[in-house]
């Protein structure tokens, strides 16, 4: 039958929605919408109108995702065109969302993740916004890359801190210095998921790129995923399982073959210490980024329009969405008027954690059930905060990560303190229990956590954590994180300090 | 791009393999404003999320729908009166 072109066609491979509502989602939510911010960069006018999509679609409710992407749920798949139209006006595309398909097909390149203070850190490497931006124009809507065996995961590291989780994406570009001269070296096949072969840290290629090369290694890394990633197994396909079966050096000869060069080799350092949490002095004289802490990466949309317009009014009408799921305000010179200003509003003052802490949205997925993570992590945070001095926390360098389910989208075993969330049956009823998984790191030592105690009671997590840290504060060496004192103990040992005590007046 | 055939039965049938939401659904619906009242049209589909979704999508606007079905591997027909 003959026919016109329909409205909504022009956005499919550009825009798509998710869907939230499994057998546990008790939120109403249908769909989600997961609005790629490539980098996280955004100005006030598009947030607004972010904002303004939530309040009409998405109940006025919005978060921001360890991808610097920012969720809508409660999205209706006939109200999907009008949303996607408005969408483009605003200059921003979605995911694809081809999880939902069985089988190894339908993968995208996901958000590329980016150092939400690029171009302002003062000891900055170098600015990947170039690339960040010239990968994300080439990838969205590419027929080419829309059907990879499994999504792509890329990150663009900068600043020389791995404010990007850089070991756990598929393809990790990290700017280095060697001999003087600036680029990128390489990190591939990261993932903290359980799909085959396991969580993987991403390997070091040990390849130096120079800055004009990078866009086409990325190309090539992509193609090398779409042609040889495995599509009979969708619990393979993902570009993990084919760097654990080529290697590494595989891997770098075909990315060599497909640009016809040969590249030099990078041993040297990958990261330093740092975040960019807080407040901190921008390479610009003068100037001061302030990172908002939103601990459960939620906004309402009159929290949007009231950052954008503190943005506007105190810094440069830009801000910056982090993947600790905070919002960075950059350009600020009168950095006591904006945190006054903000105050009322945002909890800007606490221990680092509240910067650093991240967790999943497991109440709309449908795969856990209450409490779900966003409230254990903020539940925990808050116990931590009024019951240990924050600097000794601050040192102890201790970030905690929530996932509802074993699916891990929040990685839980890459957090000094990680809560893994599953569902126990006892005696015909199902609860919600948390794993802990301790001594996760990334960074300058990557490495997954341990499994330590299992099926905790989801209200007693805060107490056993708190404890294990009075345990640690008591029997540390001088100087030693808190990473590194779970990880010099054996299993048993680090089990019997996560005990439920009577502590402080907060007894429940 | 899925286009809508008529059968050589007089019933109708429109392939939207290989879409996520909310294509299929949307096709869907297009597809039976075009089917004659009372006619039949067999959605053919291959995204999960899809088939979940599109049933009652459809019997909220007055559609029925007679049947859901796995017809081969990862392939599903959903089978509506306009």
């Amino acid at each position: 039958m003959n026919r016109n072109q329909l409205d909504f066609e022009r956005f499919i491979g550009r825009y798509s929605i998710g869907r939230d509502s499994n057998p546990h989602n008790i939120t109403g939510s249908p769909h989600f919408l997961r609005v790629k911010v490539p980098g996280g960069i955004i100005t006030v006018d598009q947030l607004i109108q972010v904002a303004e999509l939530s309040h009409r679609y998405g109940k006025g409710k919005a978060e921001i995702t360890s991808r610097q992407s920012i969720q809508i749920h409660w999205i209706e798949s006939e109200d999907a065109p009008t949303i996607f139209g408005e969408l483009e006006q605003i200059g921003f595309t979605t995911d694809m969302c081809g999880q939902g398909f069985s089988g190894a097909r339908h993968g995208d390149v996901r958000n590329i993740v980016s150092c939400p203070a690029s171009g302002l850190v003062k000891d900055e490497v170098h600015d990947g916004s170039e690339l960040l931006n010239r990968l994300t124009e080439f990838f969205v809507g590419n027929q080419d890359f829309l059907d990879m065996p499994k999504k792509l995961k890329f990150s663009i590291s900068g600043c020389g801190v791995d404010c990007t989780r850089a070991w756990i994406n598929d393809v990790a570009f990290v700017a280095v210095r060697k001999d003087g001269e600036t680029g990128y070296t390489l990190l591939v096949g990261g993932s903290s998921g359980a799909s085959q072969p396991g969580p993987r840290m991403a390997r070091q290629t040990g390849i130096f790129i120079q800055l004009d090369d990078a866009f086409d290694v990325a190309v090539a890394a992509a193609e090398i995923h779409r042609d040889y990633s495995i599509r009979e197994s969708k619990a393979k396909a993902r570009l993990k399982y084919l760097i654990e079966n080529w290697g590494v050096e595989r891997f770098v000869r075909k990315v060599e073959e497909k640009l016809g060069t040969e590249f030099d080799s990078y041993h040297g350092l990958i990261f330093r210490e740092g975040d960019h949490g807080g407040v901190q002095p921008q390479i610009q004289d003068g100037l001061s980024w302030v990172n908002v802490p939103l601990v459960d990466g939620r906004l309402t949309s009159v929290k949007m329009t009231r950052i954008g317009e503190f943005s506007n009014e105190y810094g440069s009408g830009e801000l910056r969405l982090t993947p600790t799921q905070n919002i960075i305000i950059p350009n600020v010179a009168d950095i006591d008027g904006l945190t006054e200003q903000l105050t009322p509003h945002f909890n800007i003052d606490g221990p680092r954690l509240n910067w650093t802490s991240i967790a999943c949205s497991s109440d709309f997925c449908g795969k856990s059930q209450e409490p779900h993570s966003k409230h254990v992590l903020k539940n925990t945070l808050d116990y931590l905060a009024q019951n240990h001095n924050w600097e000794t926390l601050d040192e102890a360098g201790i970030k905690i990560h929530v996932s509802g389910c074993k699916n891990n989208c929040c990685p839980s075993n890459t957090a000094e303190i990680g809560l893994r969330g599953r569902q126990l049956k006892e005696n015909d009823e199902i609860r919600q229990v948390y794993d802990i998984i301790l001594g996760g790191s990334l960074g300058t030592t990557p490495s997954f956590g341990r499994l330590v105690k299992e099926n905790v009671d989801p209200d007693e997590n805060k107490y056993r954590i708190s404890s294990l840290i009075d345990s640690y504060l008591s029997k540390r060496e001088p100087g030693q994180s808190f990473g590194d004192f779970c990880n010099d103990r054996g299993i048993d040992e680090l089990a019997a300090f996560l005990i439920v005590k009577e502590i402080k007046g907060c007894q429940n | 791009m899925p286009e809508l055939k008529k059968n050589e039965n007089g019933n109708y049938s429109i392939d939207v393999t290989g879409l996520a939401c909310p294509y299929p659904q949307l096709y869907a619906i297009n597809a039976l404003n075009q089917v004659p009242q009372g006619g039949e049209l067999a959605v053919l589909l291959d995204n999960p999320p899809s088939v979940r979704d599109i049933p009652p999508a459809l019997e909220r606007k007055g559609f029925n729908v007679i049947d859901v079905s796995k017809v081969e591997g990862s392939m599903w027909m959903i089978t509506v009166q306009a």
